[in-house]
């Protein structure tokens, strides 16, 4: 589209060159006819006339050229010409070129890579029809924004709304499948029966999902694959059609592929199956939810009616809201509807995809301004350098403009040079980011393509780089009396020159200082988080877990199961300590519930605590290294007929029973009326969820009184852990050829996960921050020595006045010192701003952090006191007479 | 002796001068005002001025139409505009004082004769 308009503009000019060229011909015309005329009365002949009139006039078509020169714009061959004549110089000064280019691509390539994965998360449409139509429902309730509502609600808003063509309601499911003899743990989706039709996805071959997939609860036992799985899996075979999948212990029918690229509609997730939603409890292997308002389970995503603009869904889901409030005061009071683009599971991953994206591009923002003004800093040294040369061809004719145009065409060669360089920066590290085994058990699709918009992000960021530094340095180079430049001896810097210089120095240090800080509070927050109290040793320990509900086992089934396994592994040799547990920490989906005291909420709390709780076996304690204060541990004896019992940590117990003893008190979970259990014992404190929760209830229960079928084994080992954790696999296998193994890791390994942003973070930032210290610290050194150069004769008069050395040195490092210190409190001040988007990786380190400000300003003023000392040095050690001569 | 050629750069002086004194002037009115101001000593292309006057015209120091000819030749007139005066005022004064140093320099000082 706006190709073609450039080519009409062009073609419009075209046509105008022309116009304007037979103007000027009419006029030669004229100015020739009218020379001749005034021949002819001055007694010549008419054609001798004529001859004279043209000899006077000179070449007709060089004048009619060099106006055309003149009023059009640079004409294709003099850019050419200026190209080549710019390639021969940087080929005269490769290092100057090879400096620029590196430094520019460093910058350019790593925004280059953010700017990749916000487009990934945020700006490429999703594969369905119109994505643009398609919004994300939240609840925005009082109690902050979710992203999922119940199937009762999700049938309310879609039969009681006009405002949307379709509303689809969907679920991750995790999926043990069997194909083949292969047994894999795989995600997959339960969706409402509209969903294909809803997204206008298409099956590739065989059929998609239809609503009558939703008629009879589990009456449908069919799936549609994904392209991934039906070519890896099912060897892209037509006859895959028809087929049965065994899956989570039950067969399905395969009756169709989703088309290629397909994984639903969020970015991050690239599920491989989906069934349709009455399936629930089969593909669960729970009770079905499909009818209860409080679970509050699907993810919700509409299209929007045509010509329905946001804001009437907004209304009208407004009003479905207070409709809802009316009849289910209890569950449905606090629903209030909030419309998000979709694509990040609603609001679940957005604010934190949004925010770490954001702060790696600023990151890379501010490398790329460093990189820019190292550039404009080489451009500017090199354009005092070339004022000679300048000069020269100013004095054969060229004007500011085409010497302007000359130093611009330079600048932007390099930056397209960066730019390209840049381009293959980014595709490496996106491929390095894609080829990252990310440790989370959630299919991620780390799959970032470079598409067009990333292509223009990559040409106009290097041309506007290329453009806005290196203008300046250009109308530094060509302005003021060129011609001075041609004297022997004449200064070849600037005044005003050296004014830029130092604002870019001021630049540099505040960039690195900003750097700096980040890297350093990322450090603080790494060690801190190494020495966060954990609530359980790591070290020693590993994990290895299976679900047995998926795997169709009944808990009768599974308690055998789980007691065959656990004495298993327990005699394994090497084996300490050995446990079963729901769910070990950190885990970001721990289970929450409300905890109510025997003896009444404590009034301070004004509603039941919430607290994590999890179901552990005997000797769970002992295997996480999780201390116990006070009470006892679970035994053997805790199991389903005997007292229910539970351990609770010391913050559930400070919080229930304020200032009182726990142990032999009750409590009850979930709801008032739930059956009244006793606390046996008190834990230590730790993390659960996330490392930066603090304070966080917890209540152990025994998991033979309260069987869940999801179970890692935990064990600590006196001996080589993979090998450990190896042989208890091995048991796995022995007691269930068929079940797939979830995660087999050492508990070092998991704790990987929740800190690998920091990680990231802080490598990213140490090895940018490092780079800005020493390129501010070239700048800096550059400039006071051209200072100190410049000031040879000051200097001298000084000395000869009697000042003594120490004064030259104060007087150099004073006007050095100034410049760091500008720097300094810029940088400062925008690092108490910047660091602040840091905040969730700082595991409670002040985004101000005293000592991390003082110790990279003390870094940055050693390095600049170094950068100025040589420079200054040299002042002093300066012969005054000779100094004086030199001029 | 041949004539001279137009030192580099004042043939804009010159234009803008002869507009500015003759009032609205065509191309080749202006080139024989020049020739005729220089005494007919100067080697002028005249064909040289249009190059000139398209500059100057871009620059907005002068502008230009068509109209007749004393003797009925279409033509395109041009005038100065009032950038153009301001800018004539001081390329003469450069001139001037450039000029005159230069002589200065040429003409060898009293005493030493």
């Amino acid at each position: 589209m706006s190709a073609l308009r450039v080519i009409l503009h062009r073609l419009r000019g075209a046509m105008r060159q022309r116009q304007l060229d037979d103007q000027l011909h009419d006029e030669i015309r004229g100015h020739l006819d009218m020379a001749a005329d005034e021949l002819v009365r001055q007694g010549l002949s008419r054609e001798d006339a004529v001859l004279a009139a043209r000899r006077r006039f000179g070449g007709v078509d060089q004048i009619r050229e060099q106006c055309r020169e003149t009023r059009g714009l640079p004409s294709v061959e003099s850019f050419v010409r200026d190209v080549a004549y710019t390639i021969r110089l940087l080929k005269r000064t490769p290092g100057f070129a090879a400096i620029a280019v590196a430094t520019l691509a460093i910058g350019i390539g790593a925004t280059t890579a953010m700017f990749t994965l916000l487009n990934r998360a945020l700006l490429q449409p999703l594969p369905v029809v119109e994505p643009g139509r398609l919004v994300s429902l939240n609840n925005s309730g009082e109690s902050g924004m979710f992203p999922t509502f119940s199937h009762p609600t999700y049938r309310d808003i879609r039969d009681r709304t006009t405002v949307f063509a379709g509303l689809v309601g969907y679920r991750f499911a995790q999926l043990s499948v069997s194909h083949g003899g292969i047994n894999e743990r795989l995600w997959g989706f339960l969706v409402t029966g509209n969903y294909f039709e809803v997204l206008g996805v298409r099956a590739r071959i065989g059929r998609t999902l239809v609503p009558a997939d939703e008629e009879a609860a589990g009456g449908h036992p069919v799936t549609v694959v994904s392209y991934r799985f039906w070519q890896q899996r099912l060897g892209g075979r037509v006859d895959a059609i028809g087929r049965p999948l065994l899956v989570n212990g039950r067969s399905y029918t395969i009756v169709g592929v989703a088309p290629q690229g397909f994984f639903g509609t969020d970015v991050v997730a690239a599920p491989d199956l989906w069934f349709p939603l009455s399936m629930q409890p089969q593909i669960e292997n729970a009770p079905s939810w499909l009818e209860n308002r409080r679970a509050e389970n699907l993810f919700v995503i509409g299209r929007l009616q045509d010509g329905v603009t946001l804001a009437q869904a907004s209304a009208a889901l407004a009003a479905a809201a207070r409709r809802l409030a009316e009849e289910h005061p209890d569950v449905e009071g606090d629903t209030r509807f909030t419309l998000l683009r979709p694509g990040l599971m609603g609001s679940a991953m957005r604010t934190p995809v949004i925010g770490f994206a954001s702060l790696l591009l600023a990151i890379a923002a501010l490398v790329l301004l460093l990189a820019c003004t190292n550039l404009a800093n080489l451009l500017l040294a090199r354009g005092a350098d070339r004022r000679r040369e300048l000069a020269v061809r100013a004095s054969l004719g060229a004007g500011r403009g085409a010497l302007v145009r000359q130093l611009l065409i330079e600048t932007v060669l390099l930056a397209a040079a960066a730019g390209t360089a840049g381009l293959l920066l980014a595709l490496w590290l996106t491929r390095l980011a894609g080829a990252i085994q990310l440790p989370i058990d959630i299919p991620v699709s780390v799959n970032l393509p470079l598409d067009w918009r990333v292509l223009l992000f990559n040409v106009l960021l290097a041309l506007a780089a290329g453009f806005a530094f290196g203008l300046l340095p250009a109308l530094q180079a060509t302005r003021g009396n060129l011609f001075g430049a041609l004297k022997e001896g004449a200064p070849s810097g600037h005044r005003h020159d050296r004014g830029w210089k130092k604002a870019l120095i001021v630049v540099q240090v505040a960039v690195s200082l900003v750097l700096l800080v980040g890297g350093g509070l990322m450090l603080r927050a790494l060690q801190r988080a190494g020495a966060i109290p954990l609530g359980f040793t790591p070290e020693g320990a590993a994990e290895v877990s299976i679900d047995l509900r998926l795997q169709g086992y009944s808990a009768g089934a599974g308690r055998a199961f789980q007691r065959e396994l656990l004495e298993r592994v327990r005699a394994l040799p090497g084996v300490r300590d050995a446990a079963l547990a729901d769910m070990i920490p950190v885990d970001l989906h721990f289970s929450r519930t409300r905890v109510y005291p025997d003896t009444g909420v404590p009034r301070r709390e004004g509603r039941a605590p919430v607290a994590m709780f999890n179901r552990v076996t005997a000797g769970y304690f002992e295997a996480m290294g999780t201390r116990l204060l006070e009470g006892r541990a679970f035994t053997e004896f805790d199991a389903e007929g005997s007292a229910p019992v539970a351990v609770i940590n010391r913050a559930a117990a400070r919080r229930l029973w304020p200032g009182e003893r726990a142990i032999g008190r009750r409590l009850r979970l979930r709801g008032e009326d739930a059956p009244l259990i006793e606390v046996v014992g008190i834990a230590e404190d730790g993390k659960y969820a996330g490392l930066n929760e603090t304070g966080m209830p917890m209540v152990y229960l025994p998991l033979l009184q309260s069987y869940s079928g999801s179970t890692t084994v935990v064990l600590r080992v006196a001996g080589h852990l993979p090998d450990a954790i190896a042989r208890v696999q091995g048991e796995i296998r022995a007691l269930d050829p068929a079940i797939p193994i979830a995660s087999a890791r050492t508990l070092e390994e998991r704790l990987a996960v929740p800190l690998l942003p920091a990680r990231v973070t802080a490598w990213i930032l140490g090895v940018f921050g490092a780079l800005s210290l020493l390129l501010a610290a070239v700048g800096l050194y550059g400039v006071m020595s051209y200072m100190v150069s410049t000031r040879t004769h000051e200097f001298g008069v000084r000395m000869a006045m009697g000042a003594r050395a120490v004064d030259l040195l104060a007087l150099v490092l004073k006007q050095g010192l100034a410049l760091t210190a500008v720097g300094v409190g810029a940088g400062a001040a925008a690092a108490a701003l910047l660091t602040r988007a840091m905040r969730a990786l700082l595991f409670g380190v002040s985004p101000t952090d005293v000592p991390t400000y003082a110790a990279v300003i003390a870094t940055l003023a050693a390095v600049s006191l170094l950068a100025c000392l040589i420079p200054a040095r040299r002042a002093t050690r300066m012969d005054p007479l000779g100094a004086l001569r030199m001029d | 002796m041949a004539k001279p050629d137009v030192p580099p750069g004042t043939l804009t002086l010159m234009v803008l001068r002869t507009v500015e004194a003759m009032g609205p002037l065509h191309g080749y009115g202006i080139a024989r005002r020049i020739e005729q101001a220089s005494g007919d000593r100067l080697a002028l292309n005249q064909g040289t001025i249009y190059p000139a006057l398209l500059n100057l015209e871009q620059r907005g120091w002068i502008k230009a139409s068509w109209g007749l000819s004393e003797n009925n030749r279409r033509a395109r007139f041009y005038a100065i505009t009032p950038a153009g005066r301001k800018r004539l005022a001081a390329e003469e004064r450069r001139w001037r004082v450039a000029s005159e140093l230069i002589l200065r320099f040429l003409t060898p000082p009293e005493g030493t004769r």
